[in-house]
């Protein structure tokens, strides 16, 4: 791995985003029956990556639950954050990973995260370039924000149990913003 | 009729899903006038043609932002008292002080809860029911 000596590595977790447009720079995460959204505008060579669990049915964009809204929320700060950055709504490109039925989630959150993905971006009119969703493991994801370029590898075994007992960990929140409850002037 | 029938509310955001995502929370809430455009510019045309009693904005918007909505609603003597709640996804209070300075009547953080929005929202009318 002498190759990786330049390559600045991002890792992000459950509940982060991150907006790059360091060509050395490559976004990581791992992924069991969360997702990551990796979107990018080719033309100002900028792209992001977020990683969002939904508990419960984020599936259904009208079902209006917290779940739901708590994803589109995600979304936004991603899409805010390569906006501010110079890039632009019309130009964005996206690829979608994980979402994965692993062993210890006997429900469909994986996959209902995954069409909660997809019906989002379809309805923003975001056009998805590549996506590998589903199956029973967990995913190790690489993505260039720059190049675009998304490489993924199958964790397996010990690594799939690793994975699923770091997303079993209780249930983030949405978070707290600085002016979390209502305020009134 | 109750309250939140009688209230025209217009709804900006530039996210389809976000507006599909208010127009839901509002109807919920037993709004039934609602209409919605995609970023302030639109917004304001909206305003200018029919004024609604009360607009949710969104902050970051191409074209014209929250913040240059607000300014455009409150310049306009025919939609100046309209009421004006703006919605923001990330914290700033810089951006929340100065949207108070000019005159929007609340602020609701994202992501919201049909209770924090009902709350927001009686906090300018009164109870809805």
């Amino acid at each position: 791995m002498n190759d990786a000596a330049a390559v600045r590595r991002v890792h992000i977790i459950q509940g982060e985003f991150k907006v790059l447009n360091d060509p050395n720079a490559v976004l990581s995460t791992i992924l069991g029956s969360c997702v990551a959204a990796c979107l990018r505008d080719p033309v100002a060579g900028i792209g992001g990556m977020n990683h969002f669990l939904l508990p419960g049915s984020g599936g259904s964009m009208t079902s209006g639950g917290d779940a739901t809204r708590y994803g589109v929320h995600l979304m936004e700060l991603l899409i805010n954050g390569l906006l501010k950055q110079g890039a632009r709504r019309d130009r964005l490109e996206a690829k979608i990973f994980g979402g994965a039925k692993t062993i210890a989630s006997f429900s469909n959150v994986g996959e209902q995260n995954a069409a909660f993905a997809m019906q989002f971006l379809k309805d923003e009119g975001i056009p998805v370039v590549g996506s590998s969703t589903g199956g029973e493991h967990g995913r190790k994801l690489e993505f260039w924000p720059v190049s675009g370029r998304a490489r993924q590898y199958p964790l397996t075994g010990a690594e799939t149990q690793r994975t699923v007992a770091m997303e079993e960990r209780p249930v983030r929140t949405p978070p707290k913003s600085v002016e979390s409850s209502i305020e009134f002037f | 009729m109750s309250i939140a029938e009688k209230i025209k509310v217009l709804i900006v955001d530039d996210q389809v899903t976000s507006r599909l995502l208010l127009s839901d929370a509002l109807t919920q809430l037993g709004f039934k006038q609602i209409t919605s455009a995609g970023d302030g510019e639109q917004g304001m045309k909206i305003m200018a043609e029919q004024p609604h009693h009360l607009v949710i904005s969104d902050f970051n918007m191409p074209k014209m932002d929250g913040i240059g909505f607000l300014q455009a609603v409150r310049a306009n003597p025919n939609t100046k008292k309209a009421a004006f709640i703006i919605l923001t996804a990330q914290g700033d209070r810089a951006l929340v002080q100065k949207a108070a300075q000019l005159g929007a009547n609340n602020v609701l953080a994202k992501p919201f809860t049909i209770e924090k929005m009902k709350a927001a929202i009686e906090a300018v009318f009164g109870a809805l029911k």
